[in-house]
């Protein structure tokens, strides 16, 4: 079996006893024909006894004749035996008889003593014994020409039957032969056929055992695995897809794939089969399986690939494989980076805010001076009016002027005193106590008590309020810098307003910010103007002939910024409205 | 039939070539009614005759036979053996089981081809098988049984 021809040799050795033993017992089956045939024996061959009978005939009509020469035969017996010496002739000269006559050169004789027994007259009644010795005497050569042609014919047959056996033994001998290579190629095909026998038997074991191997493997194997014939039915479901599945493999194999579970029906799934039957290996990757309703689903990777048989699609094999804490720890990894960001996001928000704070601070430091001549100056020349008039009334004051008077001066100088309060908190700022002092409070009354202010300083200029009541307006501010912005809003917002118009200050807000808009009908900034509105020292066009430092927009804006809020300007066609907003206590990060 | 057995034997061998038609032409003997009885020609035509076409062993081609079935001829002479000894005028003799009758249309022959069968040829009476059809009659152990010129039957 090792060696390279062998397996032809192993193929031509039966061919050729087979064919060996069928051209043997065809010649042996022919030959047996031959001497079936030639060991039939006619009753043509009989010739010795036609020859013995027919000279037995002949000497008992001469021995009849002689009977009647001696008076002791009559007429009718010499015809009987006449008659039957004639139809011995009728008979050889018929048929076979003639032919075999003819074959040893006896036939003229025949036909010659015919003619002359035919020509015999019967003897008449009351035969006379010369007739009858006449008669006897014409008989005479027949007996003699039956013995001698007894004698030919006798010769003529031993040779023919000694012909016939010797080519009968002849026949035989073959015929042996034949069966003696008969035997011997049975013996071969007997041989191989016990070999071929073995040799299947051997490869049957070991087909049987790689198997059971391949079943084991299957069976062992911690991945589901399943098969599929050409025809989408289950032909394999290993114990794994049950622990998978919770289908045993009864349920399974013989059915129909999309009748096993939900899962197979699945389009995804069902075009991966159909992909591997069609000759293309696919994977899915954590896809749900639900076994039941109620329980959270497996999370399970699937390789599909095409199962070949010499080059032919013959069904596909399904590898699952349950990825559900894969797809857990994927999901977890994701949640935490989505935490992550949301802080970073955060604390980026709170460090800008802060930053932002910081440097309007450090703009408010660096610009202290000019804040210092326009902030204070205002209550300082409050208080100094109030104390000149008191100086210029004298004596004439009464106590309930002075202590009006004083008053005034008193509430400008505890404004003053609350602004340097604030300010100097912004060295605290500064040192990274930033919103430190930002409480929760309800920017109505600060408005309230702004607009009080200005409508006493200014009373020509009207101004209507309107704000929310009962702490709806409440915003995370320190209290006193909100003061301030609207302080330094509303007053711009007075001295650029056009003479008898009225100044509206309006409060309201939405879930994360409260706004305060200052608006006044007076002339339009330049476009020009805006961007700078807000930068320290900055005078726009329409402010010539006004009194002012160009400080106050800047500290409104660093100080609104300070507490994590902003002041904006928001004009149109023949009002200009200016902004603040601040955030909600709850709204705003820490 | 009965009739035709009135002791004509002693003549039958004497009888002149010209009345081998009238004489009895055969004898039967042994286990039957009355234990021989002779036949002549007019009684065995007057039996219903029976025809059949076959070769023979000693001629050519094939002849047709006209005669009467032996189990007829032998039933109505009330034969009761299982075997005839059939004897021919040379003498020649050859036993033939009943029971053949019985197989075969065995005829006893007094035509050939239409012709009277003659003394001098195989003549009056040959006993015919039906060879052709049926190939176990192609056997020279019943070919033998082929008798000519039958003279006796001997019920045994």
């Amino acid at each position: 079996m090792t060696r390279a021809g062998a397996p032809r040799f192993w193929m031509l050795l039966p061919l050729g006893a087979i064919l060996a033993f069928a051209v043997l017992l065809a010649f042996s089956l022919s030959r047996m024909v031959q001497v079936e045939t030639d060991i039939r024996v006619d009753a043509e061959q009989n010739m010795l006894w036609v020859m013995h009978q027919s000279e037995s005939a002949a000497r008992r009509l001469v021995e009849t004749t002689l009977r009647a020469e001696l008076g002791e035969a009559g007429a009718g017996e010499v015809a009987l035996r006449l008659d039957l010496l004639r139809s011995r002739f009728a008979l050889l000269q018929d048929g076979p008889q003639a032919r075999f006559l003819r074959e040893v050169g006896l036939q003229a004789e025949v036909a010659d003593l015919g003619a002359r027994l035919e020509a015999l007259a019967p003897l008449p009644e009351g035969v006379t014994p010369a007739e009858a010795r006449d008669l006897r005497l014409a008989l005479a050569p027949f007996a003699g020409f039956f013995a001698r042609a007894a004698n030919v014919t006798m010769i003529r047959e031993w040779d023919d039957l000694g012909g016939r056996l010797e080519t009968s033994r002849d026949q035989l001998r073959q015929i042996i032969a034949s069966l003696i290579g008969i035997t011997v190629t049975g013996a071969i095909l007997t041989v191989t056929l016990v070999l071929a026998l073995r040799t299947s038997r051997r490869r049957n074991a070991m087909l049987r055992r790689e198997r059971d191997f391949s079943a084991l493997l299957i069976s062992s194997s911690g991945e589901g695995i399943l098969a599929v014939d050409a025809a989408a039915t289950c032909t394999i479901w290993n114990p794994a897809m049950t622990v998978l599945t919770g289908r045993a493999a009864e349920q399974a194999v013989g059915r129909k794939l999309s009748d096993i579970a939900g899962f197979f029906d699945i389009a995804p799934v069902r075009q991966a089969v159909a992909a591997a039957l069609a000759g293309r290996a696919t994977r899915l990757a954590r896809h749900p399986y639900f076994r039941d309703a109620h329980a959270p689903p497996l999370h399970v990777d699937l390789r599909v690939s095409p199962m070949r048989n010499q080059g032919r699609v013959i069904g596909a094999i399904v590898f699952m494989h349950d990825a559900s804490d894969r797809h857990a720890a994927r999901q977890k990894e994701a949640e935490t980076r989505a935490r992550l960001e949301h802080l970073v996001r955060e604390r980026t928000r709170a460090l800008d805010d802060a930053l932002q704070r910081e440097r309007s601070a450090a703009d408010l430091y660096r610009n202290f001076a000019g804040m210092i001549s326009h902030q204070f100056r205002t209550p300082l020349a409050v208080a100094d009016s109030a104390l000149q008039r008191l100086i210029r009334r004298g004596a004439r004051a009464d106590a309930a002027e002075i202590a009006e008077r004083a008053t005034g001066a008193r509430q400008a100088i505890a404004g003053l005193t609350r602004l340097v309060e604030s300010t100097l908190d912004a060295a605290r700022l500064q040192a990274g106590e930033i919103g430190a002092r930002r409480t929760p409070c309800d920017l109505a009354q600060v408005l309230e008590m702004v607009v009080a202010r200005q409508r006493a300083a200014a009373p020509g200029t009207p101004i209507a309020l309107q704000a929310p009541a009962g702490g709806a307006a409440m915003a995370l501010c320190d209290p006193a810098h909100a003061e301030q912005v609207l302080e330094n809003l509303l007053s711009n917002a007075v001295k650029y307003a056009t003479p008898g118009s009225t100044v509206c200050a309006r409060l309201h807000g939405d879930d994360t910010a409260v706004h305060c808009d200052i608006r006044n009908a007076g002339a339009p900034i330049d476009a020009a103007d805006r961007a700078r509105l807000f930068e320290a020292n900055f005078r726009g066009a329409n402010s010539t002939g006004t009194r002012g430092t160009g400080v106050g927009l800047f500290i409104a804006r660093s100080l609104a910024r300070m507490q994590g809020g902003e002041v904006s300007l928001h004009p149109d066609a023949a009002r200009v409205t200016f902004r603040l907003t601040l955030p909600r206590p709850g709204g705003a990060p820490e | 039939m009965r009739h035709a057995l009135a002791g004509l034997l002693s003549l039958a061998l004497c009888a002149p070539l010209s009345a081998q038609e009238e004489g009895p032409v055969l004898r039967v003997t042994g286990k039957v009614a009355g234990g021989a009885v002779m036949l002549d020609m007019a009684a065995l035509r007057a039996l219903p005759a029976t025809t059949l076409e076959t070769s023979t062993v000693v001629t050519d081609g094939t002849h047709r036979f006209t005669g009467v079935l032996l189990r007829r001829l032998l039933g109505d002479l009330g034969a009761a053996g299982d075997s005839v000894t059939a004897t021919a005028l040379n003498d020649y003799a050859v036993e033939i089981p009943i029971r053949d009758f019985e197989r075969f249309d065995v005829i006893l022959a007094y035509e050939m081809d239409g012709a009277a069968l003659r003394r001098a040829d195989k003549g009056p009476l040959w006993i015919v098988y039906p060879r052709d059809a049926h190939p176990e009659l192609q056997d020279i152990r019943y070919d033998y049984r082929w008798v000519w010129q039958l003279s006796d039957l001997e019920v045994r």
